[in-house]
C-alpha cells in the first residue's frame, strides 16, 4: 500500500519520471528525486535494516545522511546510505547482513541472549584460549556487519583535484549560501560546499517563504560565480586551511577528492537533531521532526497514521503543523519544555504501537516524533583546534576561539529567524573575503612569480558582527528509561552505565571501551548523548565530563577517492618504440620501462661474443659538469683521484656516503678543460644528483660547478663484441679515429655517428668485450640504433636486452650496486682496495672506510658450483660446513652460455674469501651444495684482453 | 654531408585526444632549448636579468628565469644560439643544450588551468600565476617545470620535464583535460 502523499508545494520527486527499481528482489517504483528510502516508504515497507548486533528490525529515523538504520546494498555496492542516495532506474536494492530475510531475521536470536552480549562481551569472551582464535574468528566473521563485497566488482573511477579559493563555506543552507554570495560579491574566489543534494538546508522543508527565499538565494550565489559543489562534504580541515573535501557527484568519477588550500574557512554546517534515549526509542515508526518534515514535504510521504510527538523546539512545533497539513491524526502532543516526556515505546517487533508517556498514560500510536535538541557539528572547529565549549542554557556546545582564518554561521554559531541567520551569514561573507584579501595580498608580495600587489598590506579586519542570539532549550538527553544511544554499534544507555561502572568512566575511554560514537554516523548523532549518560552515571555535568575530539573524515570517504587518480610515472627511453614492436619482453626497472630479452636471451649473449651486439642502456644516470672546480668536486665524490685525470680519458670511481657504504659507481670522462660527463648506476641517478648538490651547496659553495641532469637528453648505446670496432667504423663522421692506438681502452671522444653531431663515445664495457658505449642525443637515438642494426647487418649484428647484458657482466664479474652490496657494505667489501687513496686530503667516508679495512668486513667473491649445472638462487644463504651459521650469501647468480656453467657472485666472511675455498651453499629447497671461491671476480677473461682488443 | 635525421618526438600523439575540445595539447619537443647557470654578479646573469619565478618574449626567444641561479632559453636553433652567442659567459657561468634532455609540451585553452589543477597542486589564478610566470612542480608526479606563456590572452602552459616521462606525462594531460571537452 503505497504512502505517497498527494503534491506537496516544495516536494522534490518529479511524478512524471518514474523509476523501477527491486527492494530485496520485490519490484517497486519510485520517482525521480526519491532517494532509495523514500521510495521503499512510498511502496509501503517501513523496515528498511536490522541493528549490528541484535538484530532488531529498523526503520527510519533522522532520513538524512546520517541516518543510522538505512544502509543498504546496492547492486555490488555495500554500505550505501539509503536516505541520502538518489534513486536511480534499475537498481537493485537489498537489506543487508540478514538471513534468511529482512522479514524473518534468524540472528535476531542474539537479542534473546543479549543480557550477555553488553559492551566489551568480545574482548573479555574471546580471550582465552588464545589458541582458539582462529575458531572464534571464523564463527564472529559471520556476525559482521555491513554488506557483501564481491571481489571481482570493478574498480570505479576516482578523481583528484587541487583548489586555492579564496574562501571555503562549508555548508548550503541559508547562512553558508548568504555568506558566500557576500564573499563572492567582495571579490572573492569562492568554493560552496553543500553535503545535501540541493542547497538550502532547513528551507528546503519549510514554508513557502522559505522556499522563495532559497530561490533568490541559490540565484544571487550562482550570479555571484560561487563555485557550487553540492552532495560533497569538507571531510577534513588541516593545517593552515588545507581542506579534503569529498564531490560525491562528479559526472566522471564516482568520487572525487579536492584538495583545497583555502584562505578563509567559513564553518556553516547547520545542526543535526538528536535523538532522544527511551525504551524503545529504536522501533521502527519512531522519528526526529526532522525525519517528519523531510519526509512529508520533500517526498511526500506518510510517515505514519496515529502520531504522538514530543518537542522542545520550533521544529517539533513545526512538525505538528506539518502533520496536521498533510492529514496525519496526532493523537497527543507532549511538550517537553513544561517538564513532561515519554519513557518508553512499544509496540511489535516491527513497528510502534503505543507510547507511555512521563504522567503514565499510554497512547496507541504507530508514529512517535521526537524534538528534543541539537547536536552543533563541531568537527571541523575542532579540526583548527578549537575545543567548543558546552551551553546549558542552549543544551549544545558552540565554538570557543577557532583560528582567525576559521569562521563560523549559521545554527552552530547560533539560533535566529531565517531573515537573522541570513543576515548573519551575509556578514560573515564580508569578513572572510576582506581577510582572504589580507592573506591574498601577503602571499602575493612574497611570491616573485606573481602579479605585483597594490598598494601596502591592508589591515586585518575585526570581527565586528552582531552575533545571533542563543535560544534556551531544555537539556534533554535521556528519559527515566534506557534506550538506544547509538544506533549503528547498538549500544543503549544501559551498556554506557556498565562501562562506567567497571572503570571505564573517561569519555574517550569508554568511547573505546563500547565503540559508542564510532560507528558510520561518527558520533554526529551519538556524541553528546554518550556524554550525556555518561555524565549522569559520574553525576558530574557535561562540561565537566567533556567530549571526544572529533577527527577527519567528517563524513565517511571511499578508500578509492583517498588513493585518487594512480599516478604511477614510467619512464622510457626514445628506442622504445622499436623494442616494442620487435618483440622484446618489458621489465620494469625503478621507473624504467626496459627491454629483459628478446626471446632468448642465452643466444643473444653468445652472439654478443661471438659477433656484435647492441644494447639499450640509456637509463645509465648521466650529468653534465662544467666549472673550475670539477675535478675538486670528483677528489670529494670518489675515493680514487681525479686532479689529474687527461682531457679525452675516462676513470672508474666508487662513491661512498659519510659512513663509508658504498652510495654508487661509474665512470666520469673529461670532455673539456672545465668540462666533465658523469655516469651514474640507473637507479642511482637521482640520488647522486642530490648528493652533489649537498657538497656544493651546503659543504663547499665555493666550488664553482654547474650540475645538469642530462639522463634522458642522451640516448645510450653499448656496442658490444669482437665485430664492435668494425661496425662503429661504418658510422662514425671523419671526426673520431677509432684506431686501437688513437682511441685507446678507457677513453672518450665526441663527434658524429650515423650524421648525428654532438655525440660521446666511450671506450668501456659492462660485458668484458670490446666495446663502445655512445652517448646520442635523444632526438636522435632511435635513428642511430636502427642505422647500427642496419650497417651491422653483415656483421652479426643483433640487439640483446638487460638479462643477456646481466649475465655477460656476471661472467666478467662486474658487481652491482645495490645488487652485490647492500646497505651495510662499505668500500672494502668490493674488493677495490687499489681505489681507495686515502694519501687525498679527504673524501666522502673516508675515515668509516680507514676504520672498516682494520676489522673484519665481508668480501665479495667469484663463486663456482661444484656441480656446474645448479644455479643457486640470489639470496642463498653461505653456511658454516655441518653448521647453520650464516656466513655468506649469494649475491647474483645466473648459468653462463659462455662458459657452460654457473657463474655467481657472493659476499662472505673474511674466513672463506680466499681462493678455492669450499663454501657450503643452502638452496631454497634446503638442499645443500658445495661451491667453490674463485681467484679472481672475473670468471671469463680475467686478464682483460677481450675488452682492451 | 647527408642532412642531419629529423629530430624524433619523444611521445605518440596519434590516436590521443590531444587537439580534441576547448583545450589543446601539443608537443614543441624539437623547440631548441638552453639552460644557463649563471651567479649573481656575473655578466650573463645581469645581462638575462628577469626575476625568479618569471619569463618573457625577447625577439624570436623566450628567456624563463626558472631557479634563481638559472634560465632557459627557447626558440628556433638559431633564435637561441644568436641570443647565448651574445651572452659574456665570463665568470662563473655556464651552458648546457637541453632540447634532447627535457621535452616540452603545450597546454592552451580557457580551461586550461582547471586541467592543470588535476594534476599539479600549484595555485594557476592569475594572480598567483599570470601570463610571464614560471614555477617548477609536480605535474602527475613528475617534476615539471611550467611556464605561461598565453597567447592571444588564452592561457597557455608550457610543460618541460625529462624526456623520458613523455609518453606517460602526454597521457595524463590528454587525461586531465578530457573532463572539460
Amino acid at each position: 500500500m503505497t504512502t505517497r502523499l498527494p503534491a506537496q508545494p516544495n516536494e522534490v520527486i518529479d511524478r512524471s519520471k518514474p523509476l523501477a527499481f527491486t527492494w530485496n528482489g520485490k519490484k517497486m517504483r519510485g520517482f525521480e528525486g526519491d532517494t532509495i528510502t523514500s521510495a521503499i516508504l512510498a511502496n509501503g515497507e517501513h523496515i528498511i535494516s536490522r541493528s549490528m548486533k541484535y538484530h532488531r528490525p529498523r526503520g527510519v529515523l533522522t532520513a538524512d545522511f546520517w541516518d543510522p538504520n538505512t544502509s543498504v546494498q546496492v547492486g555490488d555496492e555495500p554500505n550505501v546510505r539509503a536516505s541520502h542516495r538518489a534513486l536511480v532506474a534499475g537498481m537493485a536494492v537489498s537489506a543487508q547482513n540478514v538471513w534468511p530475510s529482512l522479514k524473518y531475521d534468524a540472528k535476531a536470536a542474539n537479542g534473546l541472549v543479549g543480557r550477555f552480549l553488553t559492551a566489551g562481551f568480545y574482548y573479555k569472551t574471546f580471550m582465552k584460549p588464545a589458541k582458539m582464535w582462529p575458531a572464534y574468528e571464523r564463527v564472529l566473521a559471520r556476525f559482521a556487519p555491513g554488506g557483501k563485497v564481491d571481489l571481482d566488482t570493478p574498480h570505479g573511477y576516482h578523481d583528484k583535484r587541487y583548489a586555492h579559493p579564496d574562501v571555503v563555506v562549508a555548508g548550503g543552507g541559508p547562512s553558508g549560501l548568504a555568506a558566500a554570495v557576500e564573499a563572492a560579491r567582495a571579490g572573492a574566489s569562492v568554493m560552496l560546499v553543500e553535503h545535501e543534494h540541493d542547497l538550502g538546508g532547513h528551507l528546503r522543508w519549510g514554508s513557502n517563504d522559505d522556499a522563495d527565499a532559497l530561490a533568490g538565494l541559490v540565484a544571487e550565489a550562482e550570479s555571484a560565480g560561487v563555485e557550487i559543489l553540492t552532495n560533497s562534504t569538507v571531510t577534513g580541515r588541516y593545517e593552515d586551511n588545507w581542506l579534503a573535501i569529498a564531490q560525491r557527484n562528479h559526472p566522471i568519477a564516482v568520487e572525487r577528492l579536492i584538495k583545497a588550500r583555502a584562505k578563509v574557512l567559513v564553518v556553516a554546517p547547520g545542526l543535526i537533531e538528536r535523538p532522544y534515549v527511551f525504551a524503545g526509542n529504536d522501533l521502527p515508526g519512531v522519528m526526529t521532526s526532522g525525519a517528519v518534515r523531510r519526509l512529508i514535504a520533500m517526498y511526500a510521504i506518510r510517515p505514519g497514521n496515529r502520531a504522538v510527538v514530543l518537542t522542545a523546539n520550533e521544529s517539533g512545533d513545526a512538525a505538528i503543523d506539518e502533520l496536521e497539513r498533510a492529514g496525519i491524526e496526532i493523537v497527543k502532543v507532549i511538550d517537553a519544555r513544561t517538564g513532561a516526556t515519554v519513557t518508553k515505546a512499544s509496540g511489535s517487533k516491527s513497528r510502534v504501537k503505543a507510547v507511555t508517556c512521563s504522567d503514565g498514560s499510554i497512547v496507541d500510536a504507530d508514529l512517535l516524533v521526537t524534538a528534543t535538541g541539537w547536536t552543533a557539528p563541531t568537527s571541523l572547529l575542532n579540526m583548527s583546534g578549537d575545543r567548543p565549549v558546552y551551553d546549558p542554557a542552549s543544551a549544545r556546545f558552540f565554538a570557543d576561539s577557532p583560528p582567525d582564518n576559521v569562521l563560523t554561521t549559521g545554527g552552530i554559531a547560533g539560533d535566529g529567524n531565517r531573515d537573522e541567520l541570513i543576515s548573519h551569514g551575509r556578514s560573515t561573507g564580508r569578513l572572510a573575503a576582506a581577510r582572504a584579501g589580507v592573506a591574498r595580498h601577503r602571499i602575493q608580495a612574497a611570491t616573485t612569480r606573481a602579479t605585483a600587489v597594490d598598494g601596502p598590506e591592508p589591515a586585518y579586519p575585526d570581527d565586528t558582527r552582531s552575533p545571533l542570539g542563543r535560544d534556551p532549550h531544555p537539556e534533554l538527553f535521556r528519559s527515566t528509561s534506557h534506550g538506544m544511544v547509538d544506533f549503528s554499534e547498538d549500544i543503549s544507555s544501559k551498556d554506557l552505565f556498565g562501562a562506567a561502572a567497571e572503570g571505564f568512566d573517561s569519555v574517550e575511554l569508554l568511547k573505546r571501551f563500547t565503540t559508542a560514537t564510532m560507528g558510520p554516523s561518527q558520533g554526529k548523532l551519538e556524541t553528546v548523548n554518550t556524554v550525556a549518560v555518561l555524565a549522569e552515571a559520574r553525576g558530574e555535568t557535561l562540561a565537566e565530563v567533556g567530549t571526544t575530539v572529533w577527527r577527519p573524515p567528517y563524513a565517511p570517504i571511499a578508500l578509492g577517492a583517498l588513493a585518487g587518480r594512480v599516478f604511477e610515472p614510467v619512464r622510457v627511453s626514445s628506442i622504445q618504440p622499436w623494442h616494442e614492436a620487435n618483440g622484446s619482453t618489458p621489465i620494469l626497472a625503478g621507473q624504467w620501462v626496459r627491454p629483459e630479452h628478446y626471446g632468448a636471451p642465452q643466444q643473444e649473449v653468445r652472439n654478443t661474443r661471438a659477433n656484435v651486439g647492441i644494447t639499450d642502456v640509456t637509463p645509465l644516470g648521466k650529468l653534465d659538469l662544467q666549472g673550475p672546480d670539477v675535478a675538486k668536486l670528483l677528489s670529494q665524490l670518489y675515493t680514487n683521484k681525479w686532479m689529474q685525470l687527461a682531457i679525452g680519458s675516462v676513470r672508474y670511481g666508487i662513491m661512498c656516503a659519510e659512513d663509508g657504504v658504498v652510495l654508487d659507481d661509474g665512470v666520469t670522462g673529461r670532455l673539456g678543460d672545465e668540462h666533465y660527463l658523469m655516469t651514474t648506476t640507473s637507479s642511482g641517478a637521482g640520488g647522486v644528483w642530490n648528493w652533489i648538490e649537498n657538497w656544493l651547496q651546503t659543504e663547499h659553495p665555493e666550488w664553482q660547478v654547474h650540475v645538469t641532469p642530462v639522463t634522458t637528453g642522451l640516448t645510450s648505446i653499448n656496442v658490444a663484441g669482437p665485430n664492435s670496432r668494425e661496425l662503429m667504423s661504418r658510422l662514425v663522421g671523419d671526426d673520431i679515429d677509432l684506431d686501437p692506438d688513437a682511441f685507446k681502452y678507457m677513453q672518450v671522444r665526441t663527434g658524429t655517428i650515423a650524421g648525428v653531431a654532438d655525440c660521446v663515445v666511450w671506450r668501456i664495457g659492462f660485458t668484458g668485450e670490446l666495446s663502445f658505449e655512445i652517448h646520442v642525443p635523444s632526438g636522435h637515438g632511435l635513428h642511430v640504433w636502427e642505422t647500427l642494426l642496419g650497417q651491422g647487418e653483415s656483421l652479426g649484428v643483433a640487439p640483446f636486452g638487460l638479462e643477456a647484458q646481466r649475465i655477460m657482466r656476471l661472467e666478467k664479474g662486474h658487481f652491482i650496486v645495490g645488487q652485490d652490496t647492500d646497505g651495510l657494505s662499505k668500500a672494502p667489501t668490493t674488493g677495490m682496495i687499489g681505489l681507495l687513496k686515502f694519501d687525498k686530503d679527504d673524501w666522502a667516508g673516508k675515515p668509516e672506510v680507514a676504520w672498516a679495512l682494520e676489522g673484519d668486513y665481508p668480501r665479495i667473491v667469484a663463486i663456482q658450483p661444484t656441480d656446474p649445472s645448479i644455479v643457486p638462487d640470489e639470496a642463498c644463504q653461505i653456511l658454516r660446513e655441518g653448521t647453520k651459521d650464516i656466513v655468506g650469501r649469494i649475491t647474483s647468480s645466473r648459468f653462463s652460455p659462455t662458459l657452460d656453467r654457473a657463474v655467481c657472485l657472493g659476499q662472505v666472511t673474511p674466513e672463506f674469501a680466499g681462493p678455492d675455498t669450499t663454501l657450503t651453499v643452502q638452496l631454497v629447497n634446503g638442499e645443500q651444495i658445495t661451491a667453490r671461491v674463485m681467484q679472481h671476480h672475473a670468471h671469463f677473461d680475467p686478464e682483460g684482453e677481450r675488452l682492451r682488443g | 654531408m647527408a642532412d642531419p635525421p629529423a629530430f624524433e618526438s619523444p611521445v605518440v600523439t596519434i590516436g590521443r585526444a590531444a587537439g580534441a575540445g576547448s583545450i589543446t595539447l601539443t608537443d614543441e619537443s624539437a623547440t631548441t632549448k638552453a639552460s644557463v647557470r649563471a651567479a649573481d654578479g656575473t655578466p650573463a646573469a645581469s645581462a638575462l636579468g628577469l626575476t625568479f619565478g618569471c619569463a618573457e618574449a625577447r625577439g624570436d626567444v623566450l628567456v624563463a628565469r626558472t631557479r634563481p641561479d638559472e634560465w632557459m632559453v627557447f626558440g628556433t636553433s638559431q633564435a637561441v644560439a644568436a641570443h647565448l652567442g651574445g651572452l659574456d659567459l665570463s665568470g662563473y657561468a655556464s651552458t648546457v643544450d637541453i632540447t634532447h634532455s627535457r621535452l616540452m609540451f603545450r597546454i592552451t585553452g580557457l580551461a586550461a588551468a582547471k586541467a592543470m589543477a588535476k594534476v599539479c597542486s600549484i595555485d594557476f589564478s592569475d594572480p598567483m600565476m599570470p601570463s610571464g610566470a614560471c614555477v617548477g612542480a609536480s605535474v602527475a608526479k613528475v617534476g615539471c617545470d611550467i611556464i605561461r606563456h598565453d597567447i592571444d590572452d588564452v592561457p597557455s602552459y608550457r610543460i618541460l620535464c625529462d624526456r623520458s616521462f613523455g609518453q606517460y606525462l602526454f597521457d595524463a594531460l590528454v587525461d586531465a583535460k578530457a573532463e572539460f571537452g
